[in-house]
């Protein structure tokens, strides 16, 4: 591939990204517009363009997908051997990432952020071979050049990045939106482009109650009586599209600010559909409590970004052409071109991460000092931005807004609440691997084997059949997140694809039984409604086999994979690497955890079919009225029942999870081992698996994992499937469990007490202070003004006048008494006259004798 | 006297001669006289749209317009010293009152014309918003516009006393639009608010007089009041002529002070939400739209420029001012039950980050700056933060007053349902209140954003606690919204009168959110205008207490900005 294909290849992938991305935003304005004032209550229109702008974005994202792999002429299906990481390059893709780099991009174009280059950046995978290469930090290239012809390289990592436009620049700090395209970031966009086409066309059949000029919500009670109002069909598809455009815009995002842009967007989304019933007050206390447990987490994610900030200056993923030369991205920065840390300990203190460019070199400051961040900073970084993504895959402790987002309607639990938005926390640890320091990595596992339990019991108990898909998917999540953490990334995010499919499709398998049930959710009024409901049923135990993660023991592939459905691939490529982790760590929990869940997943996930679809109606009335979905429902159903079944067929060596592992950074196939010397700095002792070691832990884990599956869905079978022991026993005699988990281990109860209430208290104070004390100040300070007024005047009125009264009296009553001798007789007047002289004078001589 | 002399008066006086056209108007022709106020808005508005974009040059970091000796050279020739000392040269001025060398001095920079822009916009929308008030409309209209006339005049006037005379200017027909036109505590809200406000101008009054007399040094010149001027005075600029660290302190103080009662920064807030609660609709506007940036532009234009030494040592007091802000702001917006009061503390919270942002100013032990691009990144939010929160409240209050005027009450727990009977109103509303929230997208969130990822250089405590106000923030926004947009059914008096958005309502609304939209998704439209002028008072001001902290050195510059 010469440079010339490379830079149109990027530019495809660009605009073909930008177009499934920016469409679904138009369909949301024209959505809106139209659906408000233009189409009325009866159109469908609404629907078939925001159907028609995703099913467009689908096929933009298969084409890119498709040009990438002709453009890298699918190199990442090609074996790598068993030891991924380790074969040879095909030189001749190398070389062309390479000269690629060779031609100088004008600086100016660059500076101003409209760049039409795509920036294709060839990383070379585990080799460290490039130091004694001097190359000026400044040059434009990447010096991963060099090795052209060495043997023992890996396949180069082709990644396009580029800018959009500037938000702003401040010096030399610059906030752009971009964009960072590579293996993961086109199997994201195709895989949530067609779940999403999926739920979309299920939707119009889902919400076609909302076609009306009158809708009556029997869950709403008014002085009147039931609600009724105009059907809102259109308003539902804006939002849905909206949250396309946002997620799509999420997994595009070429920096982690941007990341958050749309974070907050798909969590403002999720919002508006989880309160799409907004009369309901359930669905809006629902939505309130998503957003704002959401913005908890999304406070540590702002912390991070802070960290990120104040020290590296950037936020861009890749690597940029920037004022003449390659601004290196985060990843370089920490990593390097060979995945690896470089730590350092100053004379004084603590250790630290020094950055590096993309050619591994040392960065240094104007005054030749290393730059570096602290590593315990980069840890909390880490923590902080996996804060947010707590928030987002509802982790625990933040897992209890999930569950009541349920309220929105099935579709939107279905694609934003199972398979795309809450996936968007386990896409960011993914993507943000490079990053996260090993500490920061265990303590991801260890949040994801607490959550996958925690969520996998309290699914146990539940009863509404959304409500056990929504713990399901917690748990799922955890899942995720502990593959992640354990240096499994391209078995987290294989699980993330498969459970995207699995989880939708049984989403919107439960949704088409409230669409035929009339809206009864709970599965104790249910019972033997595969004979209602057939396709739906059979989908729907697809997904229950995929997502319990049976397999047909003892007959393999001729690659050697076993034979079964996507969920058992991801979830065992997980327990292995759990497995290993163990063996090199101890941590006993992060592998008894799930292997436990997995046991646990098979059964409630049986228990649900069960309940629902098999034995007799328990609620001969639901049942009556019950029917199959129309084909706009089912046929969704089907379609993605196939590929909740076969997409990660081949497993390991299949196609979805070898494009994912094309993606892999650079520092996960070669495992972790903690350098002894920075113990003492506070390291831990912690290893990384490498692929060898999980590939050779692979057998017995996958077998352990298999017998739980069996018993746990045996279990099921026993008091469900056949009822062989009541469940209500079981119920009584562990009635304090029981309740325990029905109560949600009582995070509910504990967040309300601990923070819910002290917020309300605290704030009642701040506005009391206002009152009292600021106000009250200032009154006392007005009465006080107005009391001296008053005294002043007081003062004025028996002092100052009652003086000046007193004076003119005086005066007036001395005129007065003088009056006596005004006697208007003149030998009077020569008198005084006389005598007053001779006073005069004789005082004259008494004081001046002279 | 040239044409832009001409063009800064006319923004600042057409409103002026517009009350006198409506004091002209005969009383019963209630209609032309808005029709004719609203043109002059509109024009004023039309006139600070031209100075933004046909008039201002984006690319000179310094005061504008600049003399013609000046234009010769290129903008970017001049050194961030060499402008600051161009004081003289810098803005056009005609004598005043000469015995005390008043100047009529008008000018403008990256940091004004936005202000200047936004006060044309929300003067415009607040006028259209006007149709409501029925009481005495010409006396309304008159007051109304000779406020505009304050306004602007606060925003481009350069010399220090006019400054103080515009700022007076504004404060008496606010006054009066609160007093007579405003709710039932009207009397208590209007004298409070001008009692506070002028217990703050006159400490600026005290500070003016100290910087006017130090303003001279032989007594051979006349003292200035040129804010070019004591600026180069306070940055040590000017040789044998500066104000020492202790003068700077304490004029620091007292300028602050005054302008952070108008911000208004926690203690001193009380006075914003019975002003804004009692004020009639439009003038809430203004004042959540523009009067509360009055006090963030007085602190950037004239506190710290004029006293760096007094501002870098107080800054740690105004990061925490401003942290404090926040988080109290938006605890008691949680506890309010009056929906106005609610938006008017939610005004307290946001206009903290302004403060945050211009205080994020770090220095090493030895003086020399620390990450001064994150001060710049600070400078830049706190001004994008008064620009968007100038277009989010004014919406918000807006929003609460289109519901007033419908049902005559503001009680949070009677409303309800109002998206279902007013869906354009209610989505309208949830968008501006989303902006207030900090929704990105929205202009709220730039300026909040930016200011909090500037703050942790400065602190990473107080950078943490602000931070954690996107919580509350969400939480309070939140919580109202449901309240009054969502649920079942409204629960309120006058159920009968809640009627569609008019068209006149629908237009500002519209206007406003569009701003919102535009101003979120495209912030270097902003950002641009203004960041030359902004690195211009980083740099000027980092050199400045370099050089006033060492008088002897009266022009040793060290630039370390980058």
């Amino acid at each position: 591939m010469d440079p010339q294909t490379l830079q149109t290849t990027g530019l495809t992938l660009k605009w073909l990204l930008t177009i499934a991305w920016l469409l679904p935003l138009l369909g949301f304005v024209v959505e809106l517009i139209g659906g408000g004032w233009v189409w009325g209550r009866y159109s469908k229109n609404a629907a078939y363009l925001s159907v028609m702008c995703i099913v467009t974005g689908f096929v933009c994202s298969f084409i890119a997908l498709m040009t990438w792999g002709n453009a890298t002429e699918w190199s990442a299906l090609k074996d790598h051997g068993a030891t991924h990481g380790t074969s040879h390059a095909e030189p001749s893709r190398h070389a062309s990432g390479v000269d690629a780099h060779g031609a100088p991009k004008p600086a100016a174009e660059a500076a101003h952020g409209h760049d039409d280059h795509a920036k294709p950046v060839a990383k070379d995978a585990a080799h460290p071979a490039h130091d004694d290469h001097a190359k000026p930090a400044a040059a434009v290239h990447v010096a991963a050049d060099h090795a052209h012809g060495t043997p023992h390289h890996a396949a180069p990592k082709v990644v396009f990045t580029g800018i959009f436009y500037r938000l702003a620049q401040f010096g030399s700090l610059d906030i752009s939106l971009s964009y960072y395209i590579d293996s993961l970031t086109l199997v994201m966009f195709t895989m949530v482009t067609f779940i999403a086409s999926c739920i979309h066309i299920f939707a119009i059949g889902y919400m076609s109650e909302e076609l009306t000029d009158n809708y009556a919500d029997h869950q709403v009670h008014t002085s009147h009586g039931h609600l009724h109002r105009p059907g809102r069909f259109h308003r539902f598809f804006s939002f849905l599209s909206l949250f396309c455009f946002s997620m799509l815009g999420l997994v595009l995002a070429g920096n982690i600010f941007q990341v958050f842009i749309f974070w907050e967007l798909v969590g403002v989304c999720s919002y508006f559909l989880i309160g799409f019933y907004t009369e309901r007050k359930s669905a809006s206390n629902a939505a309130n409590k998503a957003f704002i447990m959401n913005r908890v987490g999304d406070f540590g994610f702002l912390i991070g970004l802070m960290i990120v900030w104040t020290w590296f200056g950037n936020f861009q993923f890749g690597d940029l052409p920037a004022h003449g030369q390659t601004q290196p991205g985060l990843f370089s920065m920490v990593r390097g071109n060979d995945g690896q840390m470089k730590l350092h300990v100053p004379e004084s203190g603590q250790a630290e991460v020094v950055f590096k460019n993309q050619d591994n070199h040392i960065q240094t400051k104007p005054n030749g000092e290393q730059r570096t961040i602290p590593y315990w900073l980069l840890v909390a970084a880490g923590l902080g931005v996996f804060g947010g993504c707590i928030g987002k895959s509802a982790q625990f402790p933040l897992q209890t807004w999930l569950p009541d987002a349920m309220e929105g309607p099935t579709p939107v639990s279905a694609l934003v609440h199972s398979a795309t938005m809450v996936a968007a926390g386990v896409y960011l640890v993914g993507r943000f691997y490079p990053m996260f320091t090993p500490e920061v990595l265990l303590v991801i596992a260890y949040i994801g084997a607490i959550t996958l339990f925690l969520a996998a019991t309290i699914a146990v108990v539940a009863t509404d059949i959304k409500k056990v898909l929504a713990y399901s998917t917690i748990s799922q999540l955890g899942y995720m997140m502990l593959g992640l953490g354990l240096g499994g990334w391209a078995a987290g995010l294989f699980h993330l694809i498969t459970h995207a499919f699995f989880k939708s499709l049984m989403f919107l398998a439960s949704g088409s039984v409230i669409y035929g049930c009339h809206h009864v959710q709970e599965m104790p009024q249910m019972g033997g409604l595969r004979r209602k409901m057939p396709l739906t049923a059979y989908t729907m135990l697809v997904g229950v086999i995929a997502i319990a993660g049976l397999a047909i023991p003892y007959v393999t592939l001729p690659g050697g994979e076993p034979i079964a459905f996507s969920g058992y691939h991801s979830k065992d490529a997980i327990v292995a690497t759990a497995l290993t982790y163990m063996n090199l760590n101890g941590h006993h929990l992060l592998f008894f955890l799930p292997l436990a869940g997995a046991g646990i997943t098979a059964f409630y996930m049986f228990r649900l079919w069960f309940y629902t679809f098999a034995g007799e109606p328990r609620d001969k009335e639901v049942y009556e009225r019950a029917h199959e979905s129309p084909w706009v429902m089912v046929g969704p159903l089907v379609v993605l029942s196939f590929f909740a079944a076969f997409c990660a067929f081949g497993g390991e060596k299949g196609l979805l999870f070898k494009l994912l592992l094309d993606s892999e950074p650079a520092s996960v196939p070669g495992g972790y081992v903690a350098q002894t010397e920075y113990l003492s700095q506070g390291l831990l002792n912690l290893k990384l698996p490498s692929h060898e070691a999980i590939h050779a832990k692979h057998d017995r884990a996958g077998t352990l994992a298999l017998i739980m599956a069996f018993v746990g869905a045996g279990c099921a079978y026993l008091v469900y499937g056949v009822r062989w022991v009541n469940a209500a026993e079981i119920k009584q005699q562990f009635s304090g469990i029981h309740r325990f988990l029905v109560n949600k281990w009582g995070f509910d109860e504990f967040y309300d007490m601990l923070f819910v209430k002290p917020t309300h208290v605290v704030a009642g104070w701040c506005s009391a202070i206002d009152r009292v004390i600021f106000d009250g100040f200032l009154h006392a300070s007005a009465k006080a003004a107005v009391k001296v007024s008053d005294w002043d005047r007081q003062f004025d009125e028996t002092i100052v006048d009652g003086a000046v009264n007193t004076v003119g009296n005086w005066t007036f009553a001395i005129g007065r008494s003088l009056s006596v001798v005004q006697t208007g007789r003149m030998r009077n007047y020569v008198m005084f006259i006389a005598v007053g002289l001779l006073g005069i004078f004789a005082l004259l001589i008494m004081f001046f004798p002279n | 006297m040239n044409d832009t002399f001409w063009l800064l008066t006319w923004i600042i006086f057409l409103p002026t001669a517009g009350a006198a056209g409506v004091a002209l108007i005969k009383k019963e022709s209630v209609e032309t006289m808005r029709a004719f106020a609203l043109a002059i808005t509109f024009a004023t508005f039309l006139l600070s749209i031209y100075l933004t974009w046909g008039v201002f040059d984006p690319t000179d970091p310094g005061i504008q317009p600049r003399a013609p000796e000046l234009v010769s050279k290129a903008a970017g020739g001049f050194s961030s010293q060499e402008i600051a000392k161009q004081y003289g040269q810098r803005g056009v001025s005609t004598t005043w009152i000469p015995g005390w060398n008043i100047e009529y001095r008008l000018g403008y920079d990256g940091i004004s014309v936005p202000l200047v822009l936004l006060t044309g916009l929300i003067s415009f929308l607040g006028m259209v918003a006007s149709w409501s008030i029925q009481k005495e409309v010409k006396g309304y209209l008159i007051l109304y516009l000779l406020l505009e006339t304050g306004m602007m005049g606060v925003f481009l006037a350069l010399d220090f006393f006019l400054f103080y005379v515009f700022w007076e200017v504004m404060l008496l027909p606010m006054y009066f639009l609160i007093g007579i036109w405003g709710g039932p505590r009207r009397e208590y809200a209007a004298i409070k608010f001008f009692l506070y406000t002028l217990f703050g101008s006159i400490l600026m009054l005290i500070a003016l007089l100290m910087l006017y007399f130090g303003s001279t040094g032989s007594g051979d010149v006349l003292p200035t009041f040129n804010i070019l001027k004591l600026s180069a005075i306070g940055q040590g600029l000017i040789p044998n002529l500066a104000y020492s660290p202790a003068v700077q302190l304490t004029a620091f103080i007292l300028l602050f002070i005054g302008f952070a009662i108008k911000v208004p920064v926690w203690p001193f807030h009380t006075w914003l939400p019975d002003a804004h609660v009692e004020a009639p609709t439009p003038i809430s506007m203004i004042l959540a739209g523009v009067l509360l940036k009055m006090g963030g532009y007085g602190i950037l234009r004239i506190a710290f420029p004029i006293c760096p030494a007094g501002a870098q040592a107080a800054c740690l007091v105004l990061v925490a001012l401003g942290v404090i802000s926040i988080i109290y702001g938006a605890f008691a917006a949680l506890a309010q039950t009056d929906f106005k009061r609610m938006v008017a503390y939610s005004s307290v919270s946001h206009m903290g980050y302004v403060l945050l942002g211009i205080a994020v100013w770090k220095l090493t032990d030895t003086g020399a700056a620390d990450g001064s691009r994150f001060w710049l990144q600070g400078i830049n939010g706190a001004m994008f933060q008064m620009i968007g929160h100038g277009i989010s409240s004014a919406g918000m209050f807006f929003m609460v007053g289109v519901i007033y005027d419908r049902v005559h009450h503001r009680d949070l727990n009677k409303f309800g349902g109002l998206i279902g009977l007013m869906p354009l109103y209610g989505g309208i509303a949830i968008g501006l209140f989303f902006a207030g929230l900090g929704l990105p997208g929205l202009c709220g969130f730039i300026g909040e954003v930016f200011v909090v990822l500037s703050s942790w250089n400065y602190s990473p405590v107080l950078a943490i606690v602000a931070a954690s106000g996107v919580i509350l923030t969400a939480g309070y926004i939140l919580w109202a919204v449901q309240r009054v947009y969502l649920g079942p059914e409204y629960k309120g008096p006058h159920p009968e009168a809640i009627t569609p958005l008019t068209e006149r309502e629908a237009f500002v609304g519209l206007t406003l959110l569009v701003f919102a939209v535009i101003l979120g998704v495209f912030p270097n439209l902003l950002f641009s205008k203004m960041e030359k002028s902004t690195e211009q008072f980083v740099s000027t001001m980092d050199a400045g207490y370099q050089a006033s902290i060492k008088p002897a050195t009266t022009t040793a510059a060290i630039t370390n900005t980058k």
